[in-house]
């Protein structure tokens, strides 16, 4: 069964005017386990999808599935809380917490079963994204911005969610550091065994995705 | 990393923030204390100088407000005035007042001056002014000149409609032997009487003898048809013997020309109802003849006029003491509704109090003014400020509401932040503001003072008209020698209060602003 499943997506505005038809009764099937990257240019919606199915908008119309589930049933704050993680293009880290602190954010905050020693795992799982002790110790704010999308996935699966989303997740980054955090997210799905969809435009993330989808006319059609 | 935790990071660590968020609580906190220390310190002086004054009112008529409404009238009209308006306490009214929960002891006194005849007086010490009475003169029916002797009472016989009385409980008066009569004796009008010390030591007076007085001087009965001396006798067991702490001035300009009867020794109490009753036939005879001798007057041919136990009982003056000071304005305020003539009225005498007090009140008032203005003003600069963060915050708002955080549980946070700031701003101004404060609040009140018209008319209407003053003088000095400003638990708790109630106003409209924030604004605002 997919982990993610859109039903007939739609979500339009209106600018001066005239209706512009963003996602068109879009459906489509996300399969656990897997790297996913969601291309398109610039302006076609991927960031108003991706803010759909991840619970912080709502579409005008269709239902999105999760784990067979209905995600207004879960509940989106709930939904947000123990389902899923993102990753944002601007590190969404809160400045005045130290890198170690963020990780533990997301453990306080999920219903889902995490470790008691929260400290030790979240500097464990830093470590593991090559953030060591004392850096562990900063405030966020004092990292470089690869650091700082490193604490940003480290903490994506610490809530011990199975799904992640990111949002451009290297677009402020150079190159080298990019190849280093989609190597990552790689990782993720290998050996975490996490569903992972970006949302990128991005040739050299999407390379490295084990499915390579496209949103065109407000749908999603696989590459 | 909960949101009291968060809290606790983001304050410590927006340091200049919180600084000076915690300066602004500081400052409102200092103001608020000045502002509570010194409204509280006017209003208890104002209490502790009312607890220091007599608790009593005075039920009486007011002779002044008579006079101003009839002062033009002619002496017919002025004689139906006074016909139309009793103004008489009656009996059921005295008990009504007695039986109030707040009142002590009511004195319904009525005065008799007396002529011992088993005893004699305690001597004045002016009698070489030989004031116990003179050769008089006076016309008799024929035309013809005659001499006689005119002799002063020399006992004042002191009644009360009651088993009680202020004097007693004032300590004036101290029972030294035998007992005070009981509410019994007075139902059954038990011939019975206290006699002072000094009475009984002078006649060798004790517990259980008889003395004897008579009402009226003996001259006086020819004007009574068919009146015995035995109607003007009154016999009575002695049954307590007191101690009057009152003494005679005899620097006193009235001292030299006193008669016995009003020296302090020469009192004897009794029920109010026995000598009523001891009296009534005489007073009835008195009608009777007034009525037969004049029939043109229309108070001596109306029966309703004729003299009873009840009627003899009226009073024009009674003093109520109260058990509470602080229960004086109420009582006042309450009876004087139920009061039985316009002309009789409740007074506490307390107007010079009020007057004095003007510069505490204006105090108080002022600083619950700025107390309000400090608080208005702070909760409308604290809303700002927040909401302004909240700005600069949005992102992170829709960082915590991407995990999962709920609105409510970031409101919380934001509560959280500012309560701990204004906790420590308060607790700062709690110790500088308890410094300063009562530097603070002398100065004011020395202004207040200063500045206040507190002029007082001497004889603000001392009552002439009552035998003793059972009220107390106060003085300015007495009621601001009570003022101190210290800062009491009470208020420090009272600040605590204010400042989270503060907080919480304050934090109203940001939380509004939270909780219509939509979150999907984190991804749509890239940098
Ligand atoms: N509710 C909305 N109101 C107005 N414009 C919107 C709304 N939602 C999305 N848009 C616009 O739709 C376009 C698509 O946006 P977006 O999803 O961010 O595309 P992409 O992420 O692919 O660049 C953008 O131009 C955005 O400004
Ligand atoms: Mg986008």
């Amino acid at each position: 069964m997919s982990i993610l499943k859109l039903e007939n997506i739609n979500y339009s505005y209106v600018d001066g005017g005239m209706k512009r038809q963003i996602l068109n009764n879009c459906s489509f099937e996300f399969e656990k386990g897997k790297f996913y990257t969601i291309l398109g240019p610039s302006g076609s919606g991927k960031t108003t999808l991706l803010s759909i199915i991840s619970g912080l908008d709502s579409p005008e119309s269709g239902t999105f599935y999760f784990d067979g589930e209905d995600v207004n049933k879960i509940g989106l704050n709930k939904y947000r809380r123990n389902k899923i993680a993102i990753v944002f293009q601007q590190f969404n880290l809160i400045s005045y917490l130290t890198a170690g602190e963020n990780v533990q954010l997301a453990m306080t905050e999920t219903d889902n079963s995490v470790p008691k020693n929260q400290k030790e795992v979240a500097y464990a799982l830093l470590e593991k994204f090559g953030i060591v002790k004392s850096k562990a110790d900063r405030l966020v704010s004092r990292l470089s911005g690869g650091e700082q999308q490193r604490v940003a996935i480290a903490r994506a699966i610490a809530s011990n969610v199975d799904l992640i989303f990111a949002d451009e997740p290297t677009g402020n980054l150079d190159t080298a550091t990019e190849q280093e955090i989609v190597k990552i997210f790689k990782m993720l799905t290998e050996e975490y065994g996490k569903t992972v969809i970006v949302v990128t435009h991005s040739n050299a993330v999407s390379e490295f995705s084990d499915l390579r989808v496209k949103l065109e006319g407000g749908n999603l059609i696989t590459l | 990393m909960n949101f009291i935790n968060r809290a606790l990071k983001n304050v410590t660590r927006k340091m200049s923030k919180s600084l000076l968020l915690g300066l602004t609580f500081f400052l409102i906190g200092n103001f608020v204390i000045v502002g509570l220390g010194v409204s509280s310190a006017a209003d208890n002086a104002k209490i502790l100088a009312r607890q220091k004054m007599r608790a009593v009112v005075e039920y009486s008529v007011d002779h002044e407000k008579m006079w101003e409404a009839t002062k033009d009238f002619t002496e017919e009209e002025s004689t139906e005035f006074y016909e139309n308006n009793p103004v008489e306490i009656t009996l059921d009214k005295i008990k009504e007042i007695q039986q109030d929960p707040r009142v002590k002891v009511v004195n319904a006194i009525g005065n008799h001056q007396m002529y011992s005849k088993s005893f004699e007086n305690v001597l004045v010490g002016n009698e070489e002014n030989n004031n116990s009475g003179g050769t008089y003169f006076e016309t008799d029916e024929f035309g013809n000149t005659v001499e006689y002797e005119h002799i002063e009472p020399n006992i004042s016989l002191k009644t009360n409609a009651f088993d009680n009385m202020i004097e007693f409980e004032d300590g004036i008066y101290k029972i030294i032997e035998g007992r005070m009569y009981t509410q019994e004796d007075i139902d059954n009008m038990s011939p019975v009487c206290l006699i002072t010390d000094k009475l009984a030591e002078m006649n060798n007076l004790s517990i259980g003898d008889t003395v004897t007085l008579e009402t009226m001087e003996l001259r006086s009965l020819e004007y009574y048809e068919g009146a015995t001396v035995e109607d003007i006798t009154i016999e009575m067991e002695i049954i307590g013997i007191f101690d009057n702490s009152e003494e005679l001035d005899p620097s006193d300009p009235e001292y030299d020309w006193m008669s016995p009867h009003m020296s302090p020794d020469n009192i004897v109490l009794t029920t109010e109802s026995y000598i009523n009753s001891s009296k009534l036939k005489l007073e009835i005879m008195a009608f009777d003849s007034g009525k037969l001798e004049y029939p043109d007057i229309e108070y001596y041919q109306d029966e309703a006029n004729r003299p009873s136990l009840e009627s003899m009982s009226y009073k024009s003056n009674i003093i109520i003491l109260l058990s509470d000071p602080l229960d004086v304005d109420a009582f006042v305020k309450d009876y004087t509704a139920t009061s039985e003539s316009e002309y009789l009225v409740f007074d506490a005498n307390n107007e010079t109090f009020l007057k004095l007090s003007k510069p505490l009140d204006t105090l108080s008032i002022f600083s619950n003014i700025i107390i309000w203005l400090v608080i208005i003003n702070a909760i409308v600069i604290i809303t700002l400020v927040t909401a302004l963060t909240l700005k600069t915050r949005e992102y992170e708002i829709g960082v915590l509401l991407s995990l999962g955080v709920s609105k409510t549980k970031v409101v919380a946070q934001f509560f959280v932040e500012l309560a701990i700031v204004a906790v420590i701003g308060f607790t700062l101004a709690v110790m500088s503001g308890s410094m300063i404060a009562s530097s603070v609040g002398n100065a004011v009140l020395d202004f207040q003072v200063a500045t206040a018209d507190v002029e007082i008319d001497e004889d603000n209407d001392y009552n002439y008209y009552a035998e003793t003053d059972y009220f107390t003088e106060v003085s300015l000095e007495d009621i601001t020698s009570k003022y101190e400003v210290t800062i009491s638990p009470w208020i420090i708790a009272q600040i605590y209060v204010a400042g989270l109630g503060m907080v919480l106003i304050s934090i109203l409209i940001p939380s509004l602003m939270i909780m219509r924030f939509n979150p999907k604004k984190i991804l749509l605002n890239t940098n």
